[in-house]
């Protein structure tokens, strides 16, 4: 399915298609995390730590729901229908965001750079210029810091010692570092976008910011994030099997009846 | 006069006592508006202070208006001991002192003050 236009000023088409691009990946980011921090409504480490992490799951869900409206303008149903009817391979979401959760310090390893990347992104999308997005993006960034902040308190306490909680602490890092990198993977969109001033910084800068951003908790943590080559896909909808497992859970309600209303 | 019966306790029945609580149960106090006093909603479990502060403000804080939270060890609270109730309980006729005009002159002090709530009181 195509993605409908935003309204917008942008003339220029190709500009155009860049900046729904952009927004795809955001809303599609938003959707993926979202989801796999609801996966742990019930069955959270503490019931305080569960309540926390669904209400999250609930301002990401709602988040991307702000970006899919942008996308599909006045159309009744149509962030429903962005969310959930399109194929798995027409999602924009980097890759580390819809791998399952495997533990609890995976989910909170991969809160934490996420967190950071948000943080750093929704300042870059204020900055574009085009309202309402700007201002929505202004707006959104207050929930982040808290989410930020329960990702860095519980990180603080999963790796201290005894020395065998920081290597499972690790061994998560080692496991999401490389998807991490994936966020920054850049399309012809990208090149588009900085061209326009729609997009302050390229891919390159971003990257610099967030390694600035999270390395001195992880430092904090005596963690370390391993060398090694990124992993890219999600920017060009190849993703991996965990996608399509999480699509096909994600989108069964709705898909029982497109035409519901809810 | 109306005079209510008062048992009379011993001397050396503590009437004080600590709060029954688990390790890391922390007490949880919500300030609504900036002049509200704290008021205690509930209970975190939590291995430190910071910890309780950032489940507090989710669990307690996510719905209704809140400014400021306070956590407390809940095993640092003193309480005084259930049976002492009845030392609470006038003896005789004090309604001279329940100061109904007070309750008002708060009223008058958040709402004549600032006639419109201000930043502050959110």
């Amino acid at each position: 399915m195509t993605v409908p236009a935003p309204s917008s000023t942008i003339t220029d088409p190709t500009v155009r298609a860049a900046f729904q691009e952009w927004l795809v990946r955001i809303a599609d980011d938003e959707l993926a995390i979202g989801h796999r921090h609801s996966e742990w409504t019930g069955v959270g480490p503490d019931i305080e730590s569960d309540v926390a992490m669904s209400s999250i799951a609930q301002e990401e869900l709602g988040h991307a729901r702000l970006f899919y409206e942008q996308l599909s303008g006045e159309e009744s149903g149509g962030a429903d229908r962005l969310a959930f009817g399109r194929r798995p391979e027409e999602f924009r979401n980097a890759v580390l965001l819809e791998q399952p959760n495997q533990g609890w310090e995976f989910s909170i390893v991969r809160l934490v750079l996420y967190e950071a990347y948000e943080t750093l992104r929704l300042g870059l999308l204020a900055q574009c210029g085009q309202e309402p997005v700007a201002g929505l993006a202004a707006t959104l960034g207050r929930e982040e810091r808290y989410h930020g902040l329960f990702g860095a308190t519980w990180l603080e306490r999963l790796a201290r010692p005894p020395a065998d909680a920081r290597a499972r602490v690790q061994a998560a890092l080692d496991a999401a570092w490389p998807y991490a990198l994936g966020f920054f993977e850049t399309t012809d969109a990208d090149g588009v976008l900085l061209r326009a001033g729609l997009l302050p910084d390229p891919a390159e800068r971003q990257l610099d910011a967030w390694e600035a951003a999270v390395r001195p908790l992880l430092e904090r943590c005596a963690l370390a994030p391993p060398a090694g080559r990124p992993c890219l896909g999600g920017r060009r909808g190849i993703h991996t099997p965990a996608l399509t497992e999480m699509h096909a859970a994600m989108t069964e309600v709705w898909a029982s009846d497109p035409e519901a209303r809810w | 006069m109306e005079h209510r019966g008062v048992t009379p306790r011993p001397a050396d029945v503590p009437w004080v006592r600590t709060l029954e609580a688990p390790d890391g149960v922390w007490a949880v106090f919500l300030q609504a508006r900036r002049r509200d006093a704290h008021v205690y909603v509930g209970d975190v479990h939590a291995p430190d202070a910071e910890m309780a502060l950032v489940l507090a403000k989710e669990n307690y804080a996510r719905r209704d208006p809140c400014v400021s939270l306070w956590v407390v060890p809940a095993r640092a609270i003193r309480a005084t001991a259930g049976d002492a109730a009845e030392m609470f309980e006038p003896a005789t006729d004090k309604s001279y002192r329940f100061g109904g005009s007070y309750r008002q002159q708060q009223r008058v002090y958040r709402g004549g003050y600032h006639a419109a709530p201000t930043e502050d009181d959110r």
